[in-house]
């Protein structure tokens, strides 16, 4: 029980941090944003405050340091600045790294957590009057952070009654009670009744008591803490009167004559004797000379105090909370292999009910196939995140390497709140990171370079997500300094890449930046120009059978846009038979199917080109690649692809028709097959080869490369 | 102007609260007003409207309403009440709204809130 809690620790910590890393960058655009510091201030008072809970002592300790900075951002004593930023940035990662060392992953250097804690304790405003000495910076002693002083929110009833002396001493109690009120929400009543008449009144002497309800997430310590200077000068009770946990009850408080007797300030006797007259009972009290005024106001401050604390305890968190559940993403991929199942066993229902003719089979299978739909969808959007909170990583990195470069980036996005599948959002990592690395390094210029050439100083990398029919598009654009066409053909010709003197396109020119080890960057730095990590992007954006485009304008800036399918698990195919054989073809990049006949090859002499309307298209005859011996139809389907901006053919014997297919992944022995992608069962039990069309043109060429 | 007391012809004494009632001068203070209802049924303070206020200022007060209260005479101000007593009657939890038995029951004219300010 306690590892399932730890572990749902580590998964919230991270989310709060991620949270956290957001709410931080946004909070650099608008430092006066309340709504901004106040969720700051939640995210690290629960990481610290759950962290206590489940013993993640270290990260709690850490974590209250940045907490106290921000409760004084909060309160209004600091203002949020660039080196706060900075720092609270460090800390997140500081945070985030000893949540992965309590996970068993990576190494903590601790010494960067006590520089984080003393530059922010630098930050912190200094008193006025220093005592001596105290202008240095203390040692570092972590403050334990004890489970008791982190509990829920609890609510206390505090008598504070000083001694006649405690003014004598210079002590201001309105002090004291502030501090009470900086814990939580607080309501204070002072007590009368010990002032004596002027004539024996001393006026030096304290006579006034405290009743105060305080209903605050620091435990009973933080409260005595308060009087610690004073304690002999006072007498302090404290009693928990109403604490979280008891929710559960109804949201009202006690009778205000409960409160009394529980205060010691009537008797239970008496209670019942003013309870008969069935008047009110703060009234009644009152005209019986039992209770003081004073005495009936404070009660009703506690009855009010907790009234309000328990309705908005109630209020919508949780709501919120009940909406949605915690599940475990292996659970949801387990899921996804059963509606997978459950896709090819309908299908072979289907297809054998329409063998067998029964019109009622029929129906059934019907009824079947739409209960799949459905329930395939379902399962799916299950899958489906918002690519929002990968864009805030990005946010960061823009941040982090424009200071490193000295370059002035900002980062705008849009479409936060478009989906895609988990699997496929976590794969886009590393492609996105390539580019938007690229894009600083190489695109965005440096300030006086952009001011010089009539730009703005600030650069903008602009990421972007739509959806895009049964894909998403993803656009990173930068107002930089362009591709250079001129080199990028010149050093793709020196490498072999593209024939000389031929006449290429733009888009093919450009394409040849996603060549393994290909760079035009005169020098290699920290961040890019070793020419491997475009490479990285084409592979990455291939695996999830996605399509790059570039487009660039010299001076102007680079797009890059990535059209990437919604899931992983099921697509939308053309399932193609060769022979005995069926294929599968993601129909995402099939543009058309034309006929070719015996007469068209002919006519080609051997080179695999045909004439469709006109234009040439080179095909790929798949019976030649897999060794397919059968006999050939007189007229044969050419599936024309549209590959990176390349239009391609595939030649199969016949064109089966759409398929939903749900795609397996090959056992080890065949993964690193060229130019298959994976398979699927057809209903009927057979499997089948999901094609990598990118792959195989890519043969197709080398091969063709090869006999030159 | 030091904190002191005036007769007024109708007899009525008037204090007149100077520019501080703190624990520096609290028991002046004391010691002013008891003088006062010694010689008036009707003692009233004046006060500056920059006066610093601490919580011996407030007792004060209080002490000198129980006492007028049980002698049947008043004891008011006389103007508009200080910021600084409003500020200082909300943060010290003095506010009152009830009734107050060392006043007969009825409205607290000192620690109503700021609707008597």
């Amino acid at each position: 029980m306690m590892e399932q809690a730890i572990a749902t620790y580590r998964e919230e910590a991270g989310e709060l941090l991620s949270e956290l890393e957001t709410s931080l960058l946004d909070l650099e655009e608008t430092p006066e944003d309340t709504d901004l510091i106040n969720r700051v201030f939640r995210a690290m008072h629960t990481i610290k405050g759950s962290g206590a809970m489940f013993g993640f002592d270290e990260i709690a300790a850490f974590t209250h340091e940045v907490e106290t900075v921000f409760d004084m951002v909060r309160n209004g004593k600091m203002t949020v600045t660039k080196r706060l930023l900075d720092l609270t940035l460090k800390s997140r990662d500081h945070i985030s790294a000893l949540l992965d060392f309590s996970a068993g992953a990576g190494e903590v250097d601790r010494s960067i957590g006590d520089e984080l804690i003393i530059s922010l304790r630098q930050l912190l405003p200094q008193p006025e009057s220093p005592p001596k000495g105290s202008s240095d910076i203390p040692a570092i002693q972590l403050p334990p952070v004890s489970v008791s002083e982190l509990a829920d929110e609890i609510t206390w009833r505090i008598r504070f009654r000083p001694t006649r002396e405690l003014l004598l001493c210079g002590t201001n109690p309105i002090s004291l009670i502030n501090e009470l009120r900086a814990l939580g929400t607080c309501h204070v009543v002072a007590q009368f009744d010990d002032i004596p008449l002027i004539d024996n009144l001393v006026g030096e002497q304290c006579y006034i008591y405290w009743d105060i309800i305080l209903t605050t997430t620091r435990g009973e310590d933080a409260i005595r803490d308060v009087f610690i200077f004073i304690e002999d000068d006072c007498e302090i009770k404290i009693e928990m009167i109403d604490s979280s946990g008891l929710i559960d009850r109804d949201q009202g408080y006690k009778k205000l004559g409960d409160i009394l007797v529980e205060r010691g300030d009537l008797s239970p006797v008496e209670m019942q004797k003013i309870l008969m007259l069935q008047k009110r009972f703060g009234e009644l009290l009152v005209e019986q000379g039992i209770v003081t005024p004073e005495k009936v106001q404070s009660a009703l401050v506690e009855q009010q105090h907790v009234k309000g604390v328990r309705q908005e305890r109630s209020a919508a968190p949780q709501q919120e909370a009940a909406a949605s559940i915690r599940v475990p993403a292996e659970k949801l991929d387990q899921l996804i292999n059963l509606v997978g199942e459950m896709v090819t066993v309908q299908a072979h229902l289907s297809q054998v009910s329409l063998a067998g003719g029964d019109s009622t089979y029929i129906a059934i299978a019907e009824e079947v196939e739409r209960l799949t739909n459905e329930l395939r969808d379902t399962a799916l959007n299950i899958r489906m995140l918002p690519i929002g909170s990968t864009f805030s990583k990005f946010k960061r990195l823009v941040r982090d390497l424009s200071q490193e470069l000295g370059k002035e980036i900002e980062m705008e996005t849009f479409g936060a709140e478009t989906e895609l599948d988990k699997t496929v959002i976590e794969k886009l990592n590393d492609p996105l990171v390539h580019i938007i690395r690229n894009s600083i390094d190489h695109g965005i210029e440096m300030p006086d370079v952009r001011t010089a050439s009539g730009k703005s100083s600030v650069g903008t990398v602009f990421l972007g997500a739509e959806h895009s029919g049964d894909s998403v598009l993803i656009t990173i654009r930068d107002d930089g300094a362009g591709l250079d066409r001129d080199t990028i053909r010149n050093k793709a010709i020196e490498r072999g890449l593209l024939p000389a003197n031929s006449e290429v396109s733009d888009k093919e020119i450009y394409a040849q930046i996603f060549a393994p080890g290909f760079s035009t960057a005169a020098k290699v730095t920290n961040v890019s120009g070793r020419g491997v990590g475009m490479d990285v992007v084409k592979r990455g954006i291939d695996g999830l059978r996605g399509s790059i485009g570039v487009d660039s304008v010299r001076g102007t800036g680079t797009t890059i846009t990535l059209k990437i399918p919604l899931t992983l698990a099921i697509i939308d195919s053309l399932l193609v038979k060769i022979g005995k054989e069926h294929f599968v073809l993601p129909l995402a990049a099939v543009e058309e199917c034309v006929e070719l006949t015996r007469e068209d090859i002919r006519n080609s002499h051997g080179r695999n080109l045909a004439n469709v309307r006109g234009a040439i298209i080179p095909y790929i005859p798949l019976r030649k690649h897999f060794k397919i011996e059968d006999s050939r139809p007189d007229i044969e389907q050419i599936v024309i692809a549209d590959i990176h901006g390349t239009k391609v053919g595939f030649v199969v014997d016949h064109v089966v028709g759409e398929h939903q297919t749900v795609i397996k992944s090959l056992g080890k022995m065949y993964r690193d097959v060229k130019g298959i992608s994976g398979a699927t069962i057809l209903g009927d039990g057979t499997v089948a080869l999901i094609l990598d069309m990118a792959i195989l043109l890519q043969s197709a060429e080398n091969l063709e490369a090869a006999a030159v | 102007m030091p904190l002191n007391s005036s007769c007024r012809e109708d007899g009525d004494i008037i204090i007149s609260s100077g520019d501080r009632l703190t624990i520096e001068n609290a028991a002046d203070f004391a010691r002013i007003v008891h003088e006062a209802f010694g010689s008036s049924k009707n003692v009233a303070i004046e006060f500056e409207s920059t006066v610093e206020i601490d919580i011996t200022g407030i007792q004060i007060i209080c002490s000198a309403c129980k006492s007028a209260a049980l002698k049947g005479s008043s004891f008011s101000y006389l103007g508009m009440r200080p910021q600084a007593l409003a500020d200082l009657i909300i943060t010290s939890g003095a506010e009152r709204h009830a009734l107050c038995k060392h006043n007969n029951n009825a409205t607290c004219i000192w620690f109503g809130g700021n609707n008597n300010g």
